[in-house]
C-alpha cells in the first residue's frame, strides 16, 4: 500500500488547505474523542483492550517534538537512559586522560597532501579514549597492535594548538610548527579561522563538536557522547568584521535565517548562530584567536498557541509567528476510522451469530 | 519525503477534480494579457510609500477581479463601493512598469521616470537588481512568482495561479561577477546548500538556483536588465535505494546520498499491526461464538 498518507515526515507535511505549514515544531493533535459503542460483554472487554492497545501504540509513534527543553538522551539495551552513564563519565575527565595519554607518547599526526584532514596512529588504549572523548573518525585497517583515525583540521589543531597533545607533520614528513600549520590549514579552506575559533569555544566548554554538513549547517554540538545524547544545537558560524573579506554574507537576508531556522527544526535542532567578531586583527596567525569574540544566540520559533496554553519555556528570541499545522489530523482521522470501521463490523458479526443461536 | 514530484501538484475544487482542466482552459498568459490592456487603457498611477518598497494602487472592480486572477499584489480591505486598493511588491510594481508597461509610478504626487524608481528600488533593497531580473525571468515564462519568506526562499514559483495549484519551485537568487558586491556569498558553502535543499524538501518543493551573473555591466540603470544572464538549475536528492527498486525521474544534479528515514516505517508497523491484531482476535471470536 502507498504509505505516503499515513506517514508524518520529519520535515512535516504541506497543509492541502493553503500554504501555512508549521512544519515539524507543532506536536500532534491529541486523537479525537473515542467513540462509545454498544458492545457485547465479550466483545466490550476485546474491544476495550484493543482500543487501549491503539492508543499505547499511537501515543509511541515518534512525534515531532516542540519540547526541546533538555537534553534528549538515547536509551540503552535496559530500557534507561543514558544521563546517569554521561554524569558519571564527564566529558571534561574524558579530555583530560585523553590528553595526558597522548602528550607521554609524543604521537604525530600526518596531514593529507590535499587538504586540512590528517591521519593518527594510536595504540588500542589511546584508541578507546579518542572515541570517548569524539575526537576523529576510526579507519578500519588490518595493522593488529596500530588504530589508525582520521582528524578534521579543527580536531587537529586543537589536538595540537589547545590541548597540546600531539605534533603534526605534513605529507612529505616534515614537522610543522604552529604557524605552518595554521598556514596550511588555512589555505585548505579559507573559513577554517572562525570555523576554529567556533570549534575550540564549544570544545572548551565540553560540548562534543561535529560536522553538521549533512543537516545544513557548520557544526552540530552534542551535550555528551554522540552515542548517548542526540545532538541538541544545530551552529551556524557567521564572521564580522573586515578581516573575514565576502565570508560575512551568510545568515544577512532574512530568507537565509528562516532557511536554516526550518532546516534545523525539521531535524529537531535548535539553532544556534554563533557570531565571531575581530576588531582589527589579522588572521596570518593563530595568535589572533585570542582577539576574536564569539556571541552566541539561539534562535527559535515562538507561536503563539502553543505558547500560550501550555507551560512553555520563555523563547530567547521570537524569530516570527506561523500557523498551526492540520495534516496531522488527515493522518489520525484515516488511522482512527478504519479502527473505527473494524470495530462496528465486527460487533455486528458478533451480534448477528449470536441471535442465529 | 516524495521523490515523485514529477508533475504539478493541482488543488482539487468541490467536486473533486484537480482544476488542472481549468488552467489549461484559462492560461496565465491570456490572464496577463487582457490585464495589460486593461490597465493601459485607464493610465493608472500606483503610488510608492514612503520606505520604497511596496506600492498601492487604486483600481476598479473589474480590473481588481484581473490582478487577482494573474496573482498580482494583494487586494486591502477598505470601504470604498467603487474602488479596490491593492498593495504591490516592489518587483511587482516594476514588472507593471518596465515589463507590461501598463501603470505609472508616483511618490509624493509627482511622477517618477524609470530612472528614478529604479533608483527608488535599489536605495530601499540592496539585492533589487538580481531578485527584480529573477522575478522577471520567471514572470516571462508565465509562472507565477510570490515572496518565499515565510519558506527560507527568495521566491516560490507557481505554475498557474495559488488557489489552483501547489508551488513546484523555491527559488534562491544567487548574483555572480563584480558589481553585486558582497552579496555574492549566498549558498557557496556545502552546508548552506543542504540547509536550503533541506528547508525546501520539507515543504516539498523543488530548489530552483538561479544563477544572475553580469560580464560588465553597472547596475545604476534598468538597461543593465538585458545584459544579465539568467542560469536555472533544480537541484534535487538523489536516493540510491528509491530510485532503483522504482521507475523515478533522472535527477538534474546529483548533491548527496543520505540513509533513507526509518522514523516512518515505526507507524507503519504500529497502523498494520493492530489491524492484524483486530482481525485475528474478531475472527477468534466468531469461530468461539460458531461453535
Amino acid at each position: 500500500a502507498e504509505s505516503s498518507l499515513l506517514l508524518p515526515r520529519a520535515g512535516g507535511r504541506r497543509n492541502a488547505r493553503g500554504e501555512n505549514n508549521a512544519g515539524a515544531w507543532t506536536p500532534r493533535a491529541p486523537p479525537p474523542t473515542r467513540p462509545v459503542l454498544r458492545s457485547s460483554p465479550i466483545g466490550g472487554s476485546f474491544l476495550a483492550l484493543a482500543r487501549l492497545r491503539c492508543r499505547c501504540r499511537f501515543l509511541s509513534a515518534p512525534p515531532q517534538l516542540m519540547d526541546m527543553s533538555g537534553p534528549r538522551w538515547k536509551k540503552g539495551k535496559d530500557g534507561k537512559d543514558f544521563a546517569a552513564l554521561a554524569a558519571a563519565q564527564p566529558m571534561s575527565s574524558n579530555v583530560t586522560k585523553l590528553q595526558s595519554s597522548l602528550k607521554g607518547s609524543k604521537l604525530v599526526a600526518t596531514l593529507c597532501s590535499g587538504g586540512g584532514d590528517a591521519v593518527l596512529g594510536v595504540n588500542p588504549q589511546q584508541a578507546a579514549l579518542l572515541n570517548r572523548a569524539a575526537f576523529g573518525r576510526a579507519l578500519e585497517n588490518a595493522g593488529a597492535e596500530k588504530q589508525w583515525f582520521q582528524l578534521g583540521a579543527e580536531e587537529v589543531f586543537y589536538l595540537h594548538h589547545a590541548l597540546e597533545c600531539i605534533v603534526v607533520e605534513s605529507a612529505s614528513k616534515d614537522l610543522m610548527s604552529q604557524g605552518e600549520l595554521w598556514d596550511h590549514l588555512c589555505s585548505a579552506s579559507e573559513s577554517f579561522p572562525e570555523m576554529y575559533k567556533a570549534y575550540s569555544h564549544l570544545r572548551s566548554k565540553n560540548w562534543v563538536v561535529r560536522s553538521g554538513l549533512q543537516y545544513g549547517t557548520d557544526f552540530v554540538a552534542y551535550r555528551h557522547h554522540p552515542a548517548l545524547v542526540h545532538s541538541e544545537f544545530a551552529v551556524v558560524v557567521v564572521p564580522e568584521g573586515s578581516g573575514f573579506g565576502g565570508r560575512c554574507s551568510r545568515l544577512k537576508v532574512w530568507s537565509d535565517l528562516l532557511c536554516a531556522l526550518r532546516a534545523s527544526g525539521s531535524v529537531a535542532k535548535t539553532l544556534l548562530v554563533l557570531t565571531i567578531s575581530s576588531n582589527v586583527c589579522e588572521l596570518g596567525s593563530p595568535d589572533c584567536l585570542e582577539q576574536l569574540v564569539v556571541h552566541e544566540r539561539t534562535v527559535t520559533r515562538w507561536i503563539a498557541q502553543q505558547c500560550r496554553e501550555q507551560r512553555c519555556k520563555p523563547c530567547r528570541e521570537e524569530a516570527y509567528k506561523e500557523e498551526e499545522d492540520h495534516t496531522g489530523e488527515t493522518v489520525v482521522s484515516n488511522y482512527w476510522g478504519v479502527i473505527l470501521g473494524l470495530t462496528v463490523l465486527s460487533s455486528l458479526l458478533v451480534y448477528k451469530l449470536r441471535f442465529r443461536r
